[in-house]
């Protein structure tokens, strides 16, 4: 499709740079990029994307605008909390420009959905926030044929890169699983909620982003497909390392195994069953408390969520839990909380495996949260 | 001698680590002189079977390393070596 004066007006300052003109402006209006997460990484990409004139975007998402988001997420503000976070982006970024096309896609991506959405599209950028999600849309663009333009990030540090794209001589690049075959053990990296990112550390690494999904769609340049961008921003440190496709790889090896999408919270160590040994609700532990019975009540949280509010307990955050394991009693219940239920629950595991003989070991189920549903709305979680 | 640098992120288990000149002739031996520095550090970078974490992956002059399995590429005097690991967050 070609442009319209008005969209040559809106994009003139492309239409002028060098080696750029009217045919790949054009290439970015009839180009349809999915957008996978609406978050920290996805407000860059989004609103880039959305200004220099990608004709259709697809916005993917199933959650709702939490306050804590907008210290990163600069697509939202204070009146947006509460509202979903797919339906408030496209909003703000239709008034940003008209041109573009959105298709809405307020649900999570799973392995039933991914590869029909996926398939509506050309390019697929993947800002989500969790190892399950970003093993599925690899697998999901492999098995489709789609490049995905991936970024990711943790306190100070970014990643990018440009998996599964052919190039110009036909040569398809590595993916995700060359770099990394198969996702860390649940706890062994904490995801940004329990480790903290830098506010502003999203804007750097999603607009790196943006620009290889520009690269991938118009051909320009040097993308970053067989390259991993590294950069630590506390340090003002980055590196481009070069990756390369594994013979191994399950996807798309010499002999590969994987033909379908497979369940990726399994895959990523994750279960959701309950635990009727080791749970215990809001109502049990109230119960417990109004009682007076003799149990170790353990808060696994970091310093700065304790001190904004807590239950009592002892203070031992879960990364210098095994340091402390002399502390923790073997001669009565002892119950670990955390906000969500992830952190005890992961708490259990982790003296587990440190071959201790405890056999006393509860957790919160729900964490703080279904605490303040349950028993306390005012508790303050941070 | 090789440097040695660490992703920042292992700051969360190992808070004081910085890069470090070792000795190592191959990227098994470099992991074992960290190990003496940080302990602990071996555990989180291998399995129990001595391959690399299939979640971690270390870079020898800006390219991938090659036998993850017995870790025996080697390493000349004055080589870089990385060791990061995958992120999730978005």
């Amino acid at each position: 499709m070609a442009l319209s004066n008005q969209e040559k007006l809106r994009y003139s300052r492309h239409l002028n740079l060098p080696d750029f003109g009217i045919r790949t402006q054009e290439k970015l209006k009839n180009a349809k990029v999915l957008v996978v997460g609406t978050g920290g990484l996805g407000a860059p990409l989004l609103q880039y994307l959305t200004a220099v004139g990608v004709g259709t975007i697809g916005v993917v998402d199933f959650d709702v605008i939490d306050e804590s988001n907008l210290q990163r997420q600069v697509l939202f503000g204070i009146e947006d909390i509460g509202k979903s976070k797919t339906t408030v982006a496209i909003a703000k970024l239709r008034a940003q420009n008209p041109f573009v096309h959105f298709i809405e896609y307020n649900l999570k991506l799973e392995a039933s959905n991914a590869l029909e959405i996926i398939s509506n599209f050309d390019v697929v950028a993947d800002g989500t926030d969790n190892f399950p999600t970003r093993y599925l849309v690899n697998d999901a663009c492999v098995l489709t044929g789609k490049p995905n333009v991936y970024a990711s990030i943790y306190r100070f540090e970014g990643q990018v890169s440009v998996f599964n794209w052919t190039n110009r001589e036909g040569i398809l690049g590595p993916n995700y699983r060359d770099v990394f075959p198969t996702p860390p053990p649940p706890g062994m990296i904490p995801n940004c909620a329990e480790g903290g990112v830098l506010g502003v550390l999203p804007g750097i690494i999603g607009s790196i982003q943006a620009s290889e999904v520009i690269k991938v769609i118009t051909g320009m340049g040097v993308s970053l497909s067989g390259k991993l961008f590294l950069m630590d921003v506390l340090d003002f440190s980055n590196r481009t390392l070069n990756i390369k496709r594994d013979p191994k790889n399950p996807l798309n090896g010499e002999k590969p195994v994987i033909k379908a999408l497979i369940d990726y919270d399994s895959f990523c160590g994750i279960t959701n069953d309950s635990n009727d040994t080791i749970d215990l609700s809001p109502i049990e532990l109230a119960r417990w408390r109004q009682e007076g019975q003799d149990f170790q009540l353990i808060d696994v949280r970091e310093a700065y969520e304790f001190e904004a509010g807590n239950i009592g307990g002892q203070w031992m955050p879960l990364g210098e839990l095994a340091a402390s394991v002399n502390l923790i009693d073997k001669n009565r219940p002892v119950v670990f909380l955390c906000k969500s239920g992830k952190r005890s629950a992961q708490a259990i595991e982790n003296i587990t495996s440190l071959g201790a003989d405890y056999s006393n070991l509860r957790h919160l189920k729900g964490g703080l949260l279904s605490w303040k549903d349950e028993v306390d709305s005012d508790l303050l979680l941070i | 001698m090789v440097k040695v640098k660490f992703t920042s992120a292992l700051k969360q288990f190992f808070p004081d680590l910085s890069a470090q000149e070792l000795e190592g002739a191959s990227i098994k031996e470099v992991i074992m002189s960290i190990e003496s520095i940080y302990p602990g550090m071996q555990d989180y970078l291998l399995e129990e079977d001595g391959s690399l974490r299939r979640h971690v992956n270390i870079f020898v002059r800006g390219e991938m390393m090659v036998d993850r399995h017995r870790l025996s590429d080697t390493l000349t005097d004055g080589d870089e070596v990385l060791i990061f690991q995958a992120l999730s967050g978005g």
